[in-house]
């Protein structure tokens, strides 16, 4: 059976993605280097974890869906997932891939689990995903990704109970396909606001305890009702909760493996890396 | 402006619901077609004739043309669907946060982080 190796939590942000490429043309804002010098232990440790396939939780910003049909749950299910142009124009980026066959047999085992989620055979993918992208994998990228995307949009949001549960699914799925070497990846938060008068706070001491916590206090986070997040960490924080499904996915008990965090702007920037547990029930 | 930074209510927070997306149905279909770079221009050379694609109503024209990112907020527009409006006039996510909390971009940009404290209760 196929086995989770591990997986992380990461931030995005639409300046998170044109930063890099600033920085890839000689011209790193220092608030942005330190961001890219905190990843190279992720991409070192993604290098030596050698996915066969990655399994990545975000959200679209209104870039691929609109409200005129805008899912819950919505999987990827392509050969190629293209950047969608969020109003600047192209970056000068790889492509994503995706594995159809894996992709249909995730769909298969999550809707068997009672996730009734939408296929999209074409889906566009904003800087949920190509922000950070590049700062972990050198081009071309030829490992392919499961796109699942979730609404943290528009209200009702998935409860974190239910992300919870997502990610107990993904981690049952992943176990009934045949063999390889999967990561799980969420992205989103940390603390941020980008409307209303609360605009660009940034809450330090919820985001760094949300990176200790989230390895072994999983039930008492899932606990917090969303509003109460958003209370303390502003409304987009509330991304933070598709963490909860990659952390459900990986094992029970976790170990982790790195941290980082620093804030260069207006989103507060974590990452955190974890690996099942040694002694742990999906190691055996 | 006085802050509430406890408060989930405008103008402090919006947090955008079912009813804000019908309200706002209008506004969010006009912005998100700013996403094609020929509409962008279509747009920009002639925003009344580019308007009337999009059944928008007098009031909310308004709004877009006054750059009233806040108004348009509480009219049921998305900030993600926004955001498009404002890039194609040359303004960006700076201005809709100014905008909001009623000060300059340059007054923004140097409060930023606006650095708060605090926990939910029961959080580990």
């Amino acid at each position: 059976m196929a086995q989770i190796v591990g997986g992380f939590g990461i931030s995005h942000s639409p300046s998170m993605g044109t930063e890099y490429d600033r920085g890839m043309a000689g011209r790193f804002d220092p608030r942005w280097q330190l961001w890219f010098d905190g990843l190279q232990p992720v991409k070192a440790w993604l290098a030596a974890a050698r996915p066969d396939h990655i399994v990545i939780i975000y959200n679209d910003h209104l870039n691929h869906f609109t409200f005129d049909a805008y899912p819950t749950f919505a999987l990827g299910v392509a050969e190629r997932f293209p950047q969608a142009d969020e109003g600047w124009g192209p970056r000068q980026i790889p492509e994503l891939r995706g594995d159809p066959a894996f992709g249909w047999h995730m769909c298969e085992q999550l809707v068997r689990q009672e996730f009734d989620l939408t296929v999209c055979q074409q889906m566009r993918v904003d800087h949920g995903i190509y922000s950070w992208m590049p700062y972990l994998f050198d081009g071309p990228w030829n490992i392919p990704v499961l796109p699942l995307a979730v609404n943290m949009l528009r209200f009702p949001l998935p409860s974190p109970q239910r992300l919870q549960k997502l990610g107990v699914a993904i981690r049952n799925a992943v176990a009934a396909w045949g063999a390889g070497r999967v990561v799980v990846i969420a992205t989103g938060g940390m603390s941020h606001q980008i409307s209303g008068a609360r605009f660009g706070m940034a809450n330090e001491e919820l985001d760094r305890r949300f990176l200790d916590r989230l390895g072994p206090d999983l039930e008492r986070l899932v606990a917090i009702p969303q509003q109460e997040l958003i209370r303390a960490g502003g409304t987009d924080a509330v991304e933070l909760t598709m963490w909860y499904a990659m952390r459900a996915a990986l094992a029970d008990e976790v170990e982790k493996v790195y941290d980082y965090y620093t804030f260069p702007q207006i989103t507060g920037c974590g990452v955190v890396v974890f690996e099942p547990a040694r002694h742990s029930t999906a190691q055996r | 402006m006085t802050v509430d930074w406890k408060s989930l209510d405008a103008p402090h927070t919006y947090l955008y619901t079912g009813p804000m997306s019908c309200a706002g149905e209008r506004i969010n279909r006009f912005a998100l077609s700013l996403k094609i770079p020929a509409n962008r221009l279509a747009f920009l050379a002639a925003p009344r004739a580019y308007f009337s694609n999009y059944s928008l109503t007098p009031a909310e024209m308004d709004l877009i043309e006054r750059r009233d990112w806040t108004g348009l907020m509480q009219a049921g527009g998305h900030l993600q669907a926004i955001l498009k409006i404002a890039a194609t006039v040359g303004e960006s996510l700076w201005h809709i946060g100014a905008h909001c909390a009623g000060m300059s971009v340059e007054q923004m940009k140097s409060a930023c982080p606006r650095r708060r404290d605090g926990l939910p209760p029961g959080f580990p």
